[in-house]
């Protein structure tokens, strides 16, 4: 027998496979797939206090082994959200991860106290890195002052463990994972998607009205490892590895470079029981190489 | 709705861009109906990463059938596919048309979009009369003529662009008289953006229900990604994938 467990500290998972959000919807619309159990947790799609339209198309533009996306966040806002986690939670005993989002420190604060209340939600991830808001896809990621202040007002009004979610596009991932770090964050994942941006020749116009949009997908796990890496390097919290995981090896990967949990998102969208395969393929691997447990491959990259 | 194992049972190529293909999926033909998609993998490596949307053309369990245009890299691959090749597909998919009985339907397809068209003649012409008006740019996008005339049709009205086939003009050019004339019920349309423009301003004071059946860039094809939305009169967005195909002609903003 392999163990899959992974501790975080703060809890412990039955598995390293966390679906990410704004690929798993609010994790209903995959019961006709597969038992939301299996899960080591999900995140829900991202959430701001008020219902928001998203963009206007084209949302999305495919790119070689990746994906364009500018979305935009649409969603019902707190309140319905708080009924939707309710139902869910009937459904599963899954952790519930909340992705916490604003366009104010105001919001993003007053969103994680509305959901730090309810007992159904086992953790809150803060959104910091989103790239698809306005004026060129600034955040408070992309600011470590930004996020030390942001993480630190969050943990002081919220009591449930905190992952703060680190946008790629900065220019050092370390300095800003230690400002999320010493704010209090309890674990950070990364990465977010990379920004990009696509050009359709017949009309001389950009793809998105945004202009740029975020890149996800098999094409950045080499990019999200390398950050990854640099990451676990710099903190002592756990890590949870994002970007471009498509199989079992893909997580093991992550976690030999130190992750302690992942974040599958992208696959979800193309293969629905994804998961399901993911999970039976690290227990595969870890049976043919012998691993008995993930503590003994995690953060061992020989240099 | 479930990822089913398929095997391509014949990939027949109509003319240089449109192939016909049958495909055994149990489950997915045993649970369609009229409107219904469903999302293929066209490769089995990650270029291209996306499913490809495609409406249902034809359903008769255990077979499905697929009518696509080589528009691209997706349909493309798919084109390459061959008898007994396995094929991953994800349906069925979206909304669908209500029932009717005793009415006088009128189909309107513009080219490609005589996919959910047939499905839907194929189910409705039992118990309603079924006016069909197909257009599409010339006679080589203009297929499958032998299977629509085999179906039961009160009356076809054929147009492409140059006239080489059928009437010279639009498949909207006399969709009013049409209606009025024959005292149409409802309407069903499938084609371009363009058309539909055309086509609500032509028809939606005429009293008939309406329906459309539309497309759009998909990314998941279940509801997941939000990437297919559509405008709405109020403003809002709808998606295309699980709020749609079909869509009261009214509630969209054109």
């Amino acid at each position: 027998m392999v163990d899959l467990s992974t501790d975080l500290g703060f809890i412990k998972l039955k598995n390293p496979v966390i679906t990410a959000s704004g690929t798993f919807g609010y994790g209903e619309e995959f019961q006709d797939f597969f038992n939301l159990d299996i899960l080591g947790a999900f995140v829900l799609k991202g959430i701001y206090k008020n219902p928001r339209s998203g963009n206007p198309p084209p949302r999305i533009h495919e790119t070689a082994s990746g994906l364009l996306n500018s979305i935009g966040l649409p969603g019902p806002g707190a309140k319905e959200l708080q009924k939707i986690v309710k139902r869910i939670h009937r459904l599963t005993k899954t952790p519930i991860i909340i992705n916490v989002c604003g366009d104010t420190d105001e919001e993003y604060i007053e969103v994680a106290e509305i959901f730090d209340k309810m007992d159904e939600v086992t953790m809150l991830e803060l959104n910091i890195s989103c790239p698809n808001i306005k004026r060129g896809g600034k955040c408070p990621a992309q600011d470590e002052k930004h996020t030390y202040k942001l993480v630190n007002q969050i943990k002081h009004n919220t009591s449930k463990p905190l992952i703060v979610k680190l946008s790629p596009n900065v220019n050092d991932i370390s300095s800003i994972a230690i400002s999320a770090e010493q704010a209090g964050a309890d674990c950070i994942s990364l990465v977010n998607t990379f920004l990009g941006m696509a050009v359709d020749l017949d009309s001389k116009r950009p793809v998105f009205k945004n202009l740029f949009a975020g890149l996800s997908g098999p094409a950045i796990k080499p990019l999200a490892l390398k950050l990854v890496w640099e990451a676990v390097q710099s903190v002592h919290i756990p890590v949870i590895g994002i970007g471009g995981i498509t199989s079992g090896r893909d997580v093991l990967e992550f976690i030999l470079t130190g992750a302690s949990a992942v974040q599958i998102g992208t696959i979800n969208i193309v293969e629905p029981k994804a998961s399901v395969r993911i999970i039976k393929e690290i227990e595969d691997i870890m049976k043919k190489l012998n691993i008995k447990n993930l503590d003994e491959i995690k953060g061992k990259l020989k240099i | 709705m479930k990822e089913e194992r398929c095997f391509v049972k014949e990939n027949k190529k109509i003319n240089e861009n449109y192939f016909l293909m049958k495909i055994k999926a149990e489950y997915i033909s045993k649970n369609s109906k009229p409107g219904n998609f469903v999302m293929v993998n066209v490769s089995e490596t990650f270029d291209p990463l996306l499913k490809r949307p495609f409406g249902i053309f034809k359903s008769e369990p255990p077979f499905i059938w697929l009518y696509f245009e080589v528009v691209g890299k997706g349909t493309k691959l798919l084109s390459n596919f061959k008898k007994n090749d396995k094929i991953s597909i994800l349906g069925p998919l979206g909304n669908s048309l209500p029932e009717f009985k005793n009415k006088k339907i009128l189909m309107i397809a513009g080219g490609r979009g005589i996919v959910p068209i047939f499905y839907s003649i194929h189910t409705y012409s039992q118990h309603n009369d079924i006016f069909l008006v197909y257009g599409a740019k010339s006679e080589k996008d203009l297929n499958l003529y032998e299977e629509i005339k085999s179906k039961k049709l009160k009356k076809l009205f054929l147009y492409t662009d140059n006239g080489s086939v059928g009437k010279k003009g639009l498949v909207t050019s006399d969709v009013k008289n049409i209606i009025n004339n024959n005292k149409v019920d409802i309407t069903i349309s499938c084609g371009p953006e363009p058309m539909f423009k055309t086509l609500v301003k032509k028809i939606e004071h005429l009293g008939t229900e309406n329906y459309i059946s539309m497309e759009a860039i998909m990314g998941c094809g279940f509801g997941i990604c939000h990437s297919c939305a559509k405008k709405t009169k109020n403003d809002s967005y709808k998606q295309v994938c699980t709020d749609g195909p079909i869509f009261k002609m009214e509630d969209i903003k054109w």
